[in-house]
């Protein structure tokens, strides 16, 4: 894992007391909170429905136990016990105190985090695989490049006021868990033929009130000219990007309005300028020093065979449940990634109470190599558990209601806070998303059902994915009722798709029963080993459209 | 546009000497700013007003106006004031960067409009020497704006060199 040196401790120290000077002054009056807005947002707080809430970062996802257990302290001195970890693989504190928030951030400083960029109109935390460093097939370890990218964007002077926030998240794998299609830019990271690392360009995805799929605007960017190549699409959005209309200032807006082949010609220009100059081209040993904190850890060698866990898999049928849910092959021999589900039957998707922070650092310290990711679908991972060690972390989990063997399945839910929370939305999510795990409580007619992604979002912003779930569910507001618009077949990985409406929406006691009926359709429509998604591709939405809507 | 009455450049209080011309109006006898649309159609006639020329460029909002549309008339103005209507319009950082990088512009780069206390360091970061600030900021509030975030990961238009590259003790 990446540690600071000097450098980055005083750029996180300085910010925090930057910030407890402008608290200070709200607290006495002498900024208002329209003057205290832009400063508090570029520190990650928001004034929500009923407090302030603080969104503090998780860099690429990654965290140690150390930083885990402080996550957990912080839910019990500063929170209400809890926290929730977000879809930009974050976590979000509901209940802090603003006058507590700088000591907050002085406790976050001491195992190397921050909340920086963590909302306003910058470049926000990068986001990257969960799986980064464990799973077979990678290209690279998308941290290291993710690293640099924290870096070079963190107090960018030029692009701190930029039209509307930035997201960037990179992939190094042929599998894409990071959604990179639906940023403002996604990096894939490729081999050429002569084995040399590049970076791929998409810009211009997104989701909110107009999804995109991103456009590839470049094949193989060297990484040493990699943040002169981001620099210039930051310089070229800066300018263009429109300031009129908000819903219409992301950069996906100005792909879709001068087209991907103009934005890739003005980037070439702007990036031919900045190469010129060579002040942004990468130290390759900057590369190498940031790279070796991703060195791979110090496996050991075994095997697969592993009777001890062949004996608990035949013996403990809710541990092969399990497994076989929640558990990933690994790059290494006789170790595992295990995925834990924050999903609990009934529970608040994202949401660990402090004990559960706790719990997960002590078993990432004994049976994880001290790592922890968060999942871009609000879930956490083990990264390197060994084989032989999965049923005494599984029963660590049990201990912690922290086994629901639930990934992918239709109860494991993206959901946005919604109504519940947040004052933009028009719509429940929470509710929605806790009655669905209840109607499908059934583990087995979950497995029986498969691999089918729910995503809900409480209004147009889309926070909760919806347009790429392969079940979207939409909270809109029609004259003070809740209703809620579905939508089928989306998906934000490397075959990107955003989904399409089923018709008129439904309203909150009707929602589960169509969910129910889109789930009925399928299962009588498939075909052997077919997932959700590939029934929908091969059927297309007429035989759900009759049985939602009946017959015309 | 009124003259600036909290003007400060190269870190000095200073007086504006300079005068914001509509585009309507004729010049003065004293050195004037005129507008980019203004620049370009008259570039001529304003080039042989024997005063000092400045050129005042607005963020817009759809669109903000394009620097590089009058890269050839630079070198006839001593004044550049780059104009944020409010302070998320931050369009103005990039033109900033744009002149003292691209075009080599030399002459006083200067930050109109809603200029906020924790902006300043990020102005100057870009190339602004010159901000005419709100009326009730005082210099030591300037001063202690500057000296906000002394570090920097990234090279810009300032001295600063950036962090990544300084670990190496190479020069950005």
């Amino acid at each position: 894992m990446y540690r600071y040196d000097e450098f980055d401790h005083a750029m996180v120290r300085q910010r925090v007391e930057q910030f407890r000077d402008q608290v200070a002054r709200r607290m006495s009056g002498e900024l208002e909170e329209d003057a205290f807005k832009p400063l508090r947002l570029m520190n990650g707080v928001y004034l929500q429905l009923h407090a302030y809430m603080l969104r503090v970062a998780i860099p690429y996802g990654t965290l140690s136990s150390r930083q885990m257990h402080q996550l957990a302290h912080i839910a019990r001195k500063y929170d209400r016990g809890y926290g929730h970890f977000t879809t930009r693989q974050n976590i979000q504190y509901n209940w802090p105190a603003l006058e507590a928030i700088p000591d907050l951030l002085d406790e976050l400083a001491e195992v190397e985090m921050h909340a920086i960029q963590t909302s306003g109109n910058c470049i926000r935390n990068v986001t990257a695989d969960q799986y980064a460093g464990a799973i077979d097939g990678e290209v690279e370890d998308p941290r290291i490049i993710s690293e640099v990218i924290r870096q070079w964007s963190t107090f960018h002077p030029e692009f701190s006021f930029l039209p509307r926030k930035f997201k960037i998240a990179v992939s190094g794998h042929a599998n894409d868990r990071a959604a990179i299609r639906f940023h403002d830019i996604g990096i894939a990271i490729k081999k050429d033929s002569a084995g040399a690392i590049g970076y791929e360009i998409h810009v211009g995805g997104g989701l909110g009130r107009s999804p995109f799929i991103a456009k590839k605007i470049a094949d193989f960017v060297e990484p040493q000219k990699l943040l002169a190549y981001l620099e210039a699409v930051m310089r070229v959005y800066n300018q263009l990007g429109r300031r009129d209309n908000s819903y219409k200032a992301r950069i996906k807006i100005l792909v879709h309005e001068i087209g991907a082949e103009e934005m890739r010609a003005r980037v070439e220009a702007e990036f031919a300028k900045i190469d010129a100059r060579g002040t942004l081209n990468l130290p390759n040993e900057e590369r190498q020093r940031i790279a070796s904190y991703f060195a791979p850890p110090e496996f050991e060698t075994l095997t697969d065979d592993c009777p001890e866990f062949d004996a608990k898999y035949a013996e403990d049928k809710a541990f092969a449940q399990w497994i076989k849910t929640n558990i990933v092959a690994h790059k290494m021999d006789g170790y595992a990634i295990v995925n834990i589900s924050l999903k609990p039957i009934g529970g608040v998707p994202g949401d660990a109470t402090d004990v559960q922070m706790d719990r997960i650092a002590n078993i990432a310290k004994a049976y994880s190599l001290d790592e922890i990711r968060v999942t871009h679908e609000q879930n956490l991972v083990l990264p390197h558990v060994r084989k032989s060690d999965l049923y005494v972390v599984y029963e660590a989990l049990c201990a912690a209601d922290l086994h629901t063997p639930n990934l992918g399945l239709i109860s494991d839910q993206i959901a946005c806070p919604g109504l519940d929370y947040c004052n933009l939305a028009n719509a429940r999510s929470i509710p929605v998303a806790q009655e669905i795990s209840e109607r499908f409580s059934d583990l087995n007619r979950q497995a029986d059902i498969g691999e089918l992604h729910i995503k809900i979002s409480g209004c147009i912003n889309a926070c909760g994915h919806h347009h790429v779930g392969n079940i979207g569910i939409l909270g809109v507001d029609k004259k003070g009722t809740e209703f809620y618009q579905l939508t089928l077949g989306g998906t934000p990985d490397e075959n990107a798709a955003i989904g399409d409406i089923t018709g008129p929406a439904f309203t909150a006691d009707k929602v589960v029963d169509a969910v129910e009926n889109i789930v009925e359709t399928y299962m009588l429509e498939r075909k052997d080993g077919e997932k959700f998604l590939q029934t929908y591709r091969r059927v297309g939405m007429a035989p759900f459209k009759e049985r939602l809507y009946g017959a015309e | 546009m009124e003259p600036s009455k909290n003007l400060i450049i190269d870190g000095v209080i200073a007086e504006d000497i300079w005068t914001y011309i509509e585009d309507d109006s004729a010049l003065v006898d004293g050195p004037c700013v005129v507008s980019l649309a203004r620049l370009k159609q008259d570039f001529e006639a304003l080039q042989a007003h024997p005063f000092p020329l400045g050129l005042v460029v607005r963020a817009g909002t759809k669109q903000g106006e394009d620097i590089n549309d009058v890269a050839n008339m630079l070198d006839a103005l001593s004044l550049i004031a780059i104009d944020f209507p409010v302070y998320r319009n931050g369009r103005g950082f990039s033109t900033a960067r744009v002149l003292r990088e691209d075009y080599d512009f030399k002459g006083e780069l200067r930050a109109v409009g809603e200029v906020l206390f924790d902006q300043l360091v990020f102005m100057q970061r870009c190339g602004f020497n010159a901000y005419a600030l709100p009326e009730n900021m005082s210099p030591d509030t300037y001063n202690q704006a500057m000296r906000m975030l002394p570090g920097a990961y990234q090279p810009a238009s300032d001295q600063r060199r950036g962090i990544i590259w300084q670990r190496h003790n190479q020069k950005s």
